[in-house]
C-alpha cells in the first residue's frame, strides 16, 4: 500500500509491501512479553499482605459488578426501539470513560509501571515498545471492564452483517483510543511533570479538576431529568459524537439508523484520533527513551519563617514545622480545598430535593465544615512518613507534638468559625442563631481535635507520601483506613450531639435552648481537646517505635 | 523500600558461621585476646572460643554464651584514649561545645589503634538483642561492647542486622530481648535520658524535607532541648563544618543524596551527644565530603565521643575505625579493635573469609564470549 503510493514497480511494490508488513509484525513481536509481565505484576499484588488480596478482590469485584450491570444494560438495549436515546447514552458514557482515561493519571498520579524510561536500557526498539507498552496497560481492571463493554455495544448495534462490522471496528477503536490516552497522559504526567515541584502540581491540577467537576454535578443534579432529560441527553451527545471523544461510540449506532454518512465520518474522527494518539505517543517515547529524569529549579527561602517567629520549645516549633507544612505539602492543600467543598455539595442536592426550608440552609455550612476541619488531622502523623523518626528519637515529649499539630488547625478554625457565624446569621437573618452556632463548631471542631490526637497516634494508616499527588493510592491500604475514618466522624457527632441537639431545639422550639447549646458545646469541646492531647500525648509517648514501624510499612 | 528491618535471608551466606574449608580460617589470636584488646573483650564473646576445626564449630554456640566477664569495669570518668600520637589534654565530663565547630590545633587526627593498657569504660553496650520480623529472625542474640572514645565499625553484608541493631541502639525499634546500655543509662527503660546521650543518622528514613536546610537544623536542635541561641551558633558553625552554606535556603527535598547525609548528620551532632550512632554515613557522600567528614568524626572521638557506624567500605574502615564488629546473619562472628580482627589480612579479606567466603564464580563462562 505504502510501496504503491510512492509509485515504484510491482514486484518492489510486492516486495515493500511485504517489508512494511514484516516491520509492523515486528513492532508486535514483543506484545506477548509484555503482557506476561503485566500478568505477573498483577499476579505479584496478590502476593502481598491479606488486607491488601482483600482490597485488590473488593476492586475487581466492583469493577465486575459494573461490568456486569453495564454489559447487561448493552444486550437489553439492544431490543430498545428509541435508538437515537441509547445511542445517545452510549456517546455520553463512553466519552465520559475516554476521558477518564485521559484524565485520571494527572490527578491520580503515575502508574509507572510500564514508564517507557523504566525498559530503555533493555535496548528495546521503540517501534516494539511502542505497541508492547499499550498492549500491557490493557492488563488491568478499568481497561478490562472498558474492553468487555466495548464488545458488548456490538450486540447492542447488532441489526445486521455491516452493524456488526462496524461495531466491532469502533469498538476497537475505542479500546485503542483509550489505552492510547491513558498511556499519553501517564507519559505527560511522569515526564513532564517529572520534577517535585510539578509533581506537587499534579494535586493542585486534581483540585482544579473537582472544583472544575463540582458545577457539572450541581448542573446535571438540578436538571428535572423527567421533563427535559433526553433533550439535555441529545444536546450533549450531538457534540461530543463527532468530538475524539465521542465519535468512535456513534459509528455503530449512525450506521444503525441508517446515516451512513455519518457513521463513516465518526469512523473517520475516530481513525484519525488514534492515529493522531499513536503519533503523540510514538514520539513521548523516542524523547524519553533517552531522557532521563529532569531536575527543576530550586526555590530558595530566606530566613527561618514560622520557625523564627515562635519560641524555641519543643511545641511551638512542632507548631512552626505544622503551619510551614500546611503552606508547602500539596497533601494538606487538598484538605484545606475540600473542606469548603463539600458542605457546597451537600446544600446543592439539599436544594435540589427541597429537604429543608431555604432560610435553615443558611446554618448548616459552618457545622459541616467545623466537624471536617477537625476531623482532617485524625492521622496527621502519618502524613510525616518516616520522618517521624526525629521526634522518636529526640524524645519529643507527646504533649508537645499532640499541642503542635493543633496550632495549624486552629489558626484556621477560629477564624473560620468567627467569620462563619456573622455570614451564617446574616444569611439566616436572626442573630440569636449566633449562639448555637458557635457552641455546635466549637465543640466539632475541639472533639474533633481531642481525637485526632489519640487516633494519630495510635492508628496511624498509610497515605500519599510526602511529595506525592495527594490524590494517589497509598499502597498497603487496608480496611483499618476506612474503619479508623468512619468511626472517629461518628465519635465526633456523638460527642458533639447535647450542643446539635440544644441548637436544632433553640432554632425549631424555643430561643432558651441557645445558650444550653453554647455551654455545652464549649464545655465539651474544652473536655474533649484536653483530654485528647493528654491521652494522646501519652500514647505517643508509648507508642514511638511502633508509629515509625507503621511509616516504614507504608512506605 | 522498606528500610528499617532487613530480612533479607536469601541474600545471607549460608556457611557463613562455618567457614568452607578451602578457606581456612585465619590463624587465631587467642593469646593475644587477652592482652590486646581489653576493652572490647565482652564484645568478642560473639567470637567463635578460638582455636578449632572450623567446620566442627558449632554455628551460633558463640553468640548466645557471653563471656560478660570482663566486660564493664567500674564507671570511671572517661579517660582519653592512651593514644601517643594524640596531644592528651584533660576533658572534663561537662557538657562539651559542639566539636565539629570547634577550630582545633591537632594536625593528625588519623587515630592509629593500640592496644590500651586500662580498659575503657563502655559507652554502648548491646547485649544479646534479639528480633524477628515474622518468621525472619533479623538479630540472634547480637553483643557488642562499644568502648568510650571508640570509634567503631559495624561491618556485614546485605540483611545481616546492621540498620535493625542500630535502630534498637537509637531507640527506634523495640528489641524482643536484650539490653541496650548508654553511658550507663538503659535505652529501652529510661529512654528520654538515654536519647538525650546518642545522636542518630538513620538510613534510608525521611527527613522532614519541606523544610530548608535551615529550618531542618532549627529544628532539631530545638526538639533536643537547646535554646534558640546555642541552636543559631552552632547550625552556623555546623553549615561552615559541613560546607552546606549555599543549601541552607533549600527546601531539603531539592537536595542530593549526598547533600541530605551531610544534613542529617548535621542534624545528628547538634546536641552534642556523648554517642553518635551513624547508619550508613558515607552512602552516596562525595569523596572530598566523606574526608571532611571523617575529620568531623575523628575530632569528636579525641575529645572523647563515640562513634558507632555501619558502613559496607571495608577500606573506610579499616582506615578509619579503631574497633570493628563483623555481623553476619544476625550474629556477630567477630569483635574487637581493628587490628586484631583483621589479623595480617586486609579487613576486607577478613570480612569475606567470615561472611562465607568468596562465591565461586563457576557457571558465568557464557559471559567472556560476548554476544554482540
Amino acid at each position: 500500500m505504502a510501496a504503491q503510493l510512492l509509485g515504484v514497480t510491482p514486484t518492489g511494490a510486492q516486495r515493500g509491501a511485504r517489508r512494511a508488513g514484516a516491520a509492523v509484525a515486528d513492532a508486535f513481536a514483543d506484545v506477548p512479553r509484555f503482557l506476561w509481565l503485566k500478568l505477573a505484576l498483577l499476579g505479584g499484588s496478590f502476593r502481598r499482605s491479606v488486607w491488601q488480596i482483600v482490597g485488590l478482590s473488593i476492586a475487581s469485584l466492583y469493577g465486575l459488578g459494573i461490568m456486569v450491570a453495564l454489559v447487561g444494560g448493552l444486550i437489553a438495549a439492544r431490543f430498545v426501539p428509541q435508538t437515537e436515546i441509547v445511542r445517545d447514552v452510549v456517546v455520553l458514557v463512553g466519552a465520559v470513560a475516554v476521558v477518564g482515561f485521559l484524565l485520571l493519571p494527572l490527578v491520580f498520579g503515575v502508574d509507572d509501571t510500564l514508564d517507557p524510561r523504566k525498559f530503555a536500557l533493555f535496548g528495546i526498539p521503540a517501534s516494539r515498545l511502542s505497541v508492547g507498552l499499550v498492549a500491557g496497560s490493557l492488563v488491568s481492571v478499568p481497561p478490562a471492564v472498558l474492553a468487555v463493554c466495548a464488545f458488548a455495544t456490538v450486540i447492542t448495534w447488532a441489526h445486521g452483517f455491516w452493524t456488526v462490522v462496524i461495531a466491532l471496528i469502533a469498538a476497537a477503536i475505542a479500546i485503542v483510543t483509550c489505552a492510547l490516552a491513558g498511556r499519553v497522559s501517564t507519559a505527560i504526567a511522569g515526564f513532564l511533570l517529572d520534577t517535585r515541584r510539578s509533581r506537587e502540581l499534579t494535586g493542585v491540577i486534581g483540585v482544579v479538576l473537582v472544583l472544575a467537576i463540582s458545577p457539572l454535578v450541581i448542573y446535571f443534579s438540578q436538571i428535572d431529568w423527567g421533563r427535559q432529560g433526553t433533550g439535555v441527553l441529545t444536546a450533549w451527545a450531538d457534540v461530543l459524537r463527532f468530538t475524539p471523544v465521542g465519535a468512535a461510540w456513534a459509528a455503530p449506532a449512525d450506521a444503525v439508523l441508517g446515516h451512513a454518512w455519518l457513521a463513516a465520518l465518526e469512523l473517520a474522527i475516530a481513525l484519525a484520533t488514534v492515529v493522531l494518539l499513536w503519533l503523540v505517543w510514538r514520539a513521548l517515547v523516542d524523547v524519553m527513551l533517552v531522557t532521563p529524569g529532569r531536575t527543576g529549579d530550586t526555590k530558595v527561602y530566606a530566613g527561618l519563617g514560622w520557625f523564627g517567629r515562635v519560641p524555641a520549645q519543643a511545641w511551638s516549633v512542632i507548631a512552626a514545622r505544622s503551619l510551614t507544612y500546611w503552606a508547602r505539602d500539596s497533601r494538606y492543600w487538598v484538605s484545606i480545598i475540600v473542606i469548603p467543598i463539600i458542605p457546597a455539595l451537600v446544600l446543592g442536592s439539599m436544594s435540589v430535593v427541597h429537604a429543608i426550608p431555604g432560610q435553615y440552609l443558611a446554618l448548616l455550612p459552618l457545622p459541616i465544615m467545623a466537624l471536617f476541619l477537625g476531623w482532617g488531622v485524625h492521622n496527621d502523623v502519618a502524613y510525616d512518613g518516616t520522618a517521624i523518626w526525629l521526634h522518636v528519637v529526640s524524645g519529643t515529649t507527646g504533649l508537645a507534638d499532640r499541642v503542635g499539630r493543633l496550632v495549624p488547625v486552629l489558626f484556621l478554625g477560629v477564624p473560620l468559625i468567627v467569620i462563619g457565624t456573622i455570614v451564617s446569621v446574616a444569611f439566616y437573618g436572626d442573630a440569636r442563631a449566633a449562639l448555637p452556632l458557635i457552641g455546635v463548631s466549637v465543640c466539632e471542631l475541639f472533639v474533633g481535635l481531642g481525637l485526632s490526637s489519640v487516633t494519630s497516634a495510635l492508628f496511624p494508616y498509610p497515605v500519599p507520601k510526602p511529595g506525592d499527588s495527594p490524590f494517589a493510592q497509598p499502597q498497603n491500604v487496608g480496611a483499618v483506613s476506612a474503619l479508623v475514618q468512619g468511626f472517629s466522624i461518628a465519635i465526633i457527632i456523638v460527642l458533639s450531639a447535647p450542643a446539635i441537639v440544644f441548637g436544632v431545639l433553640s432554632v425549631f422550639a424555643s430561643p432558651g435552648w441557645a445558650w444550653a447549646s453554647l455551654w455545652c458545646g464549649v464545655l465539651v469541646g474544652a473536655a474533649a481537646v484536653v483530654a485528647g492531647v493528654v491521652g494522646g500525648g501519652a500514647i505517643f509517648n508509648r507508642r514511638g517505635p511502633q508509629m515509625l514501624e507503621a511509616a516504614v510499612k507504608a512506605a | 523500600m522498606s528500610s528499617l528491618p532487613e530480612p533479607t535471608p536469601d541474600e545471607e551466606p549460608q556457611p557463613a558461621r562455618a567457614p568452607r574449608a578451602s578457606a581456612p580460617r585465619p590463624k587465631p589470636r587467642g593469646a593475644s585476646a587477652s592482652g590486646a584488646k581489653p576493652a572490647a573483650a565482652s564484645a568478642s564473646a560473639a567470637k567463635p572460643a578460638a582455636p578449632k576445626t572450623p567446620a566442627k564449630t558449632p554455628a551460633k554456640t558463640p553468640a548466645k554464651t557471653p563471656a560478660k566477664t570482663t566486660a564493664r569495669t567500674p564507671a570511671k570518668p572517661r579517660t582519653p584514649r592512651s593514644t601517643t600520637s594524640r596531644s592528651t589534654t584533660p576533658r572534663s565530663t561537662t557538657p562539651r561545645a559542639p566539636r565539629a565547630a570547634q577550630p582545633t590545633t591537632r594536625s593528625k587526627p588519623a587515630p592509629k589503634p593500640q592496644p590500651a593498657p586500662v580498659p575503657k569504660p563502655t559507652a554502648l553496650g548491646i547485649r544479646q538483642l534479639y528480633k524477628r520480623f515474622g518468621e525472619t529472625v533479623a538479630l540472634d542474640g547480637v553483643s557488642i561492647e562499644v568502648p568510650e572514645g571508640s570509634f567503631y565499625g559495624i561491618v556485614g553484608p546485605n540483611g545481616a542486622g546492621k540498620t535493625t541493631t542500630l535502630s534498637i541502639v537509637s531507640g527506634l525499634l523495640r528489641p524482643d530481648s536484650g539490653q541496650v546500655v548508654v553511658h550507663d543509662v538503659d535505652v529501652w527503660k529510661d529512654p528520654n535520658h538515654a536519647k538525650r546521650l546518642i545522636g542518630v543518622l538513620p538510613d534510608r528514613l525521611r527527613l522532614f524535607d519541606r523544610l530548608t536546610g535551615a529550618q531542618l537544623l532549627y529544628y532539631s536542635g530545638t526538639l533536643r532541648g537547646l535554646d534558640a541561641k546555642t541552636v543559631k551558633a552552632r547550625v552556623e558553625s555546623l553549615v561552615t563544618a559541613f560546607g552546606l552554606e549555599n543549601a541552607m535556603g533549600r527546601l531539603v527535598a531539592d537536595y542530593s543524596a549526598g547533600m541530605t547525609k551531610k544534613i542529617a548528620l548535621a542534624a545528628a551532632l547538634i546536641h552534642s551527644p556523648r554517642v553518635l550512632v551513624l547508619d550508613e554515613p558515607f552512602e552516596s557522600v562525595d569523596p572530598v565530603s566523606a574526608a571532611n567528614i571523617t575529620e568531623i568524626l575523628q575530632k569528636y572521638v579525641a575529645s572523647g565521643g563515640t562513634v558507632v557506624l555501619s558502613s559496607h567500605s571495608m577500606d573506610l574502615i579499616q582506615r578509619v575505625c579503631d574497633h570493628v564488629a563483623v555481623v553476619v546473619a544476625g550474629v556477630v562472628l567477630d569483635s574487637g579493635t581493628t587490628e586484631v580482627v583483621r589479623g595480617d589480612k586486609t579487613l576486607e579479606e577478613r570480612f569475606v573469609e567470615l561472611a562465607g567466603g568468596r562465591k565461586a564464580a563457576e557457571g558465568l563462562e557464557w559471559l567472556h564470549s560476548f554476544s554482540e
